[in-house]
């Protein structure tokens, strides 16, 4: 049996005779290269881009059979900001995740922010928020999430940013922007004060509250918006909750994720990308792809039950960096319509989650689970 | 005096005088222990072979009288929920009931209550008892709770829940092990006391303080079930 | 104190011997009771013989272009190993881009270099002989034909290895072993530890609790009593090069450059990119090994590129939190430490001087 110091050995050599070849080689050969390295998440490589260090460059990480990138956004999420001060861990790592947006080569065509902007939804905390993501230099499409919501039910929120449900057409693409946190109200007759009621909304682990749902309401208008859209044009939707049932307790769910997925079953391609987990995260359902996000803030264990099966895990994150686990990242879009996820896990090398992959439905390796 | 064993579902063993069933006639049956030994007794044992009474002040050669011989049955229907225990009871002419279950000492016994159980086993935690600890561990483990969802170990703002939702990810079980990043052997409340100093950036508490043996009692308490597995990584 | 021989079989040999190496003639060298063996591997194991040869290559200037650079010019035995510069001075008063680091207790390292990029000492010894800036041999033959040209050579190598053939692998295994010897584990903070309440000052005190504690010290710096050199052995970005170099720039530049490891390691910014050259992985820009703090009073300035000249720009540096830059180590944040506080991080890092640095006093005079 080898050693793992012979492994580690046999690993850094199968990659430095990977870089050594791709000094010299045609495009042809370097995306062959290019798909078998970043199969094993391995870092950097020629013509990278600055932030990724990856040996893909994203803008034509898809040459295969499905097509080439069209184009691709980025996305930055769960920031979970206090106002308090500039030093806060937070907020640093909120700044360090707008200069890596910045510093992508080609910029994106946008950036998502996955929502959960503020920790307890106050105003300093958006106002801060604001002026942070101020800073990007390409446009920004905001989602909102339970923790910018519930101090008060949107308020601030809507005037810094306007209404949270809305779609776009871009590059062909039909994109929906949900609020896949509404709560039933669980307030009011236990007579909470606005702070009472956001703290038990940001509290993952809390039993008090109600489960998210995107409610009647939104699911009237996402079948309306949807009906002028044709069935072969691709679909992302924007969501804060994943938009299935993973594991209820901690409202990594949405109780009418059943409905909200028919509506957009008819469509030939979807991709769902959502927040609110903070971890690597894959699922797919029927002709529907799901991808997590990461949180700029800290990173969350997976749930004790209900991890979609193709998730390919992170491991435990080292709590001694404050980096580790978190991130951006950007998600790719293809001229098919369907979406490689991108996680650029700042203190780990970057890990691409290819469509191949997910429409595979194959089973990732089981993980560590604590 | 029939109709009162005719409820039971298994009293077949009747005393002497009933006319019916089988009657077991000892004389000085050992382990009466501290008690005088009566000058006449019988004894009437269950259908099941596993449950006697012996009725101190009857007259072997006589039959019980009809109040006694209800009480005797009484006793003996009671006795068979005990249905694994091999059960003598010993019935005074004050009536008081003695038990020895299994062929252990004798103890009293009131109808209806539990087994009674031998002084070297301890006594048996009563419900009550049992309910009043329940609520003082609660009240630990609830405020473990308050101070793991709470922002006040810190200065920043973060909470411990915020990592760690019902407490995953804390992994008690594996603790004492050596703590990478901290370089030495850790106990649960070093890491404690690691993310109380660190995301949190509150100052750390002492090892006895009532905070940190609430925030241990409410963590292990989740883990609960889980094998230990000191050491692991 | 009570300690154990490394080698027995070796060390109890030195008695024996009328060898005209220095080291070899102090016995108290020793590794303490409890820690573990340096790494020594499996094909050079430790010999009186290699050590005596190992010693004196390490001290001669003519494994050196112009016969004026020896092992010994940057890692000093008269410097705490180390030279006192900022960044190392070869043949004809060349400078090289990285700090010299000291040798003592190398043998317990992982990854030489800063950068990591050997496994071994041996290694490790190899590469200083035919870089440009530093002994700036033409190559590896040519050292071995140099060596060839010495006379007395040939019996030391005929006594090592049992022929008096020159090969570059074996000076490398001499210079290793030598080095293997340099190891000091003796210091006020090793007392202290031990429950000597008095062995180092209340200041420096107070320091062990901040580094263990508020300063953050022990994330990298850990004391781990089986190993207690003070380094996590791993790497971290700390922002060192941030102060000068913008990394984004060097690592598109590195990504298309077709030179070597050690070539890169040596040109003046891609050297800046640290374990990068070596692991091409993102969480390494600008990552440098953790080094140990045993002597670090002694071996100034300090940083991979010597860039803060004393302890207190060490500990400033620190309480800033670093240089940010995009891949800063998670684990660095301002520290808030009051001035006070510095002092006594200070006081502590004194109290990782040896006391038994006398023992080299020999060697230091091989220096004159």
């Amino acid at each position: 049996m080898r050693s793992l110091d012979q492994k580690l050995k046999e690993r850094e050599e199968q990659r430095r005779r990977a870089f050594a070849a791709l000094h010299n080689c045609d495009r042809r050969t370097f995306l062959q290269l290019s798909a078998k390295l970043a199969a094993v998440a391995t870092a950097a490589g020629a013509g990278l881009a600055p932030h990724s260090f990856q040996i893909v460059e994203l803008a034509h990480a898809a040459q295969k059979e499905g097509g080439e990138t069209s184009f691709r956004f980025a996305y930055i999420s769960d920031t979970h900001l206090y106002a308090r001060g500039m030093s806060h861990r937070f907020v640093r790592a909120a700044m360090k995740a707008v200069e890596d947006v910045n510093a992508l080569r080609p910029p994106p065509d946008f950036v998502l922010f996955g929502g959960d902007l503020a920790q307890l939804g106050q105003k300093e905390e958006l106002d801060l928020g604001k002026q942070i993501l101020s800073e990007l230099k390409v446009p920004l499409r905001m989602m909102v999430g339970e923790h910018d919501w519930y101090l008060d039910m949107g308020d601030k929120w809507r005037d810094l940013f306007g209404e949270p449900v809305y779609s776009f057409d871009h590059k062909g693409v039909h994109f929906v922007t949900l609020n896949s946190v509404v709560e039933k109200d669980f307030w009011t007759e236990r007579g909470m004060t606005p702070m009472e009621r956001m703290v038990t909304v940001a509290g993952l682990d809390n039993p008090v509250q109600s489960r998210f749902e995107v409610g009647e309401e939104q699911r009237d208008w996402l079948a309306k918006d949807l009906a002028k859209v044709k069935k072969d044009t691709p679909v992302i939707v924007f969501s804060h909750s994943p938009l299935y049932k993973y594991y209820r307790n901690w409202n990594f769910w949405t109780e009418d994720a059943d409905e909200v997925q028919k509506i957009l079953f008819p469509f030939k391609s979807v991709t769902v990308i959502h927040g609110h987990t903070h971890q690597l995260l894959t699922n797919r359902i029927k002709n529907i792809s799901f991808h997590g996000m990461l949180s700029t803030a800290w990173p969350w264990p997976y749930a004790p039950e209900g991890l979609p099966k193709i998730t390919i895990q992170m491991d435990r994150a080292d709590p001694f960096d404050q980096f580790d686990g978190c991130g951006d990242g950007t998600v790719g879009v293809r001229t098919d319509g369907q979406a490689d996820k991108y996680y650029n896990l700042w203190d780990r090398s970057p890990v691409t989650v290819a469509y191949e992959q997910v429409a595979s439905g194959k089973a990732a390796p089981a993980g560590p689970s604590y | 005096m029939r109709t009162a064993l005719s409820i039971s579902l298994t009293l077949v063993t009747l005393a002497a005088g009933f006319g019916v069933g089988r009657v077991v006639f000892a004389r000085g049956p050992a382990g009466l222990g501290r008690h005088e030994e009566p000058a006449t007794y019988r004894s009437v044992t269950a259908c099941d072979r596993r449950k006697t009474v012996i009725v101190e002040g009857a007259l072997p050669d006589q039959p019980l009288p009809a109040a006694k011989a209800r009480q005797v049955a009484a006793l003996l229907q009671d006795l068979m929920r005990f249905c694994d225990e091999e059960v003598t009871a010993r019935m005074t002419s004050r009536e008081e009931v003695f038990l020895s279950v299994n062929g252990l000492p004798y103890e009293r016994y009131v109808l209806g209550s539990e087994l009674p159980y031998l002084p070297a086993h301890g006594k048996p935690h009563t419900d009550r008892e049992q309910a009043i600890w329940k609520a003082e561990s609660d009240k630990i483990v609830k405020e473990g709770h308050r101070l793991f969802h709470s922002s006040d170990l810190g200065k920043n703002g973060i909470s411990c829940d915020m990592c760690h939702p019902d407490a995953s990810n804390t992994h008690p079980e594996t603790y004492p092990k050596f703590q990478t990043q901290l370089k030495k052997v850790a106990l649960l409340r070093d890491m404690v006391n690691w993310c109380i100093e660190n995301p949190l950036e509150g100052p750390k508490l002492a090892d006895d303080d009532p905070k940190m043996k609430a925030i241990e009692a409410y963590i292990l308490h989740q883990r609960g079930g889980v094998a230990l597995e000191p050491g692991k990584h | 104190m009570s300690g154990v021989f490394l080698r027995i079989t070796v060390f109890s040999l030195f008695g024996a011997l009328a060898s005209p190496a220095i080291f070899a003639q102090t016995p108290e060298f020793r590794v303490p009771e409890g820690v573990l063996p340096p790494i020594i591997p499996a094909d050079n194991p430790v010999t009186p013989a290699k050590i005596e040869l190992g010693e004196k290559l390490y001290f001669d200037v003519r494994l050196s272009l112009d016969d004026t650079v020896s092992c010994a010019s940057c890692h000093d035995p008269r410097k705490g190993f180390a030279d006192g510069r900022r960044v190392s001075e070869g043949v004809g008063k060349k400078t090289g881009v990285r700090n010299a680091p000291t040798v003592l207790n190398a043998a317990y390292f992982e990854q030489q270099f800063w950068d990591g990029r050997v496994a071994t000492l041996e290694e490790q010894a190899k590469q200083p002989l035919v870089n440009p800036v530093e002994m700036a041999m033409p190559s590896h033959a040519a050292v071995e034909q140099k060596l060839a040209a010495v006379a007395e050579y040939a019996p030391l190598f005929q006594k090592a290895f049992g022929d008096p053939r020159i090969t570059i692998d074996r000076v490398a295994m001499a210079v290793a072993s030598f080095e293997r010897t340099l190891i000091s584990f003796s210091a006020p903070i090793d007392r202290f530890l031990a429950g000597d309440e008095k062995a180092i000052s209340d200041s420096a005190k107070r320091g062990w609790a901040l580094f263990n504690g508020k300063a953050r010290c022990n994330t990298c710096h850990g004391h781990v009593g089986v190993l207690p050199t003070f380094t996590d052995n791993q790497f971290h970005n700390i922002g060192v090069a941030a102060k000068s170099h913008d990394f984004e720039a060097l690592a598109r530049q590195v990504a298309n450059a077709t030179e070597e490891i050690p070539d890169l390691a040596h040109q003046p910014g891609a050297t800046e990119l640290g374990r990068f050259l070596v692991t091409r992985e993102r969480p390494h820009i600008g990552a440098f090994k953790t080094p140990g703090l045993r002597n670090v009073e002694l071996t100034g300035p300090y940083m991979h590129d010597g860039s803060e000249p004393t302890l207190e720009a060490v500990i400033d540096f620190y309480d800033r939190g670093g240089e940010p830059n995009p891949f800063l180590d998670g684990g660095m944040r301002p520290l808030n430490l009051a001035a006070e506080e510095k002092k006594d991080l200070v006081e502590l890092m004194k109290a990782f001087t040896s006391d038994d640095l006398a023992r080299f006093e020999p060697l230091a005079k091989l220096m004159q």
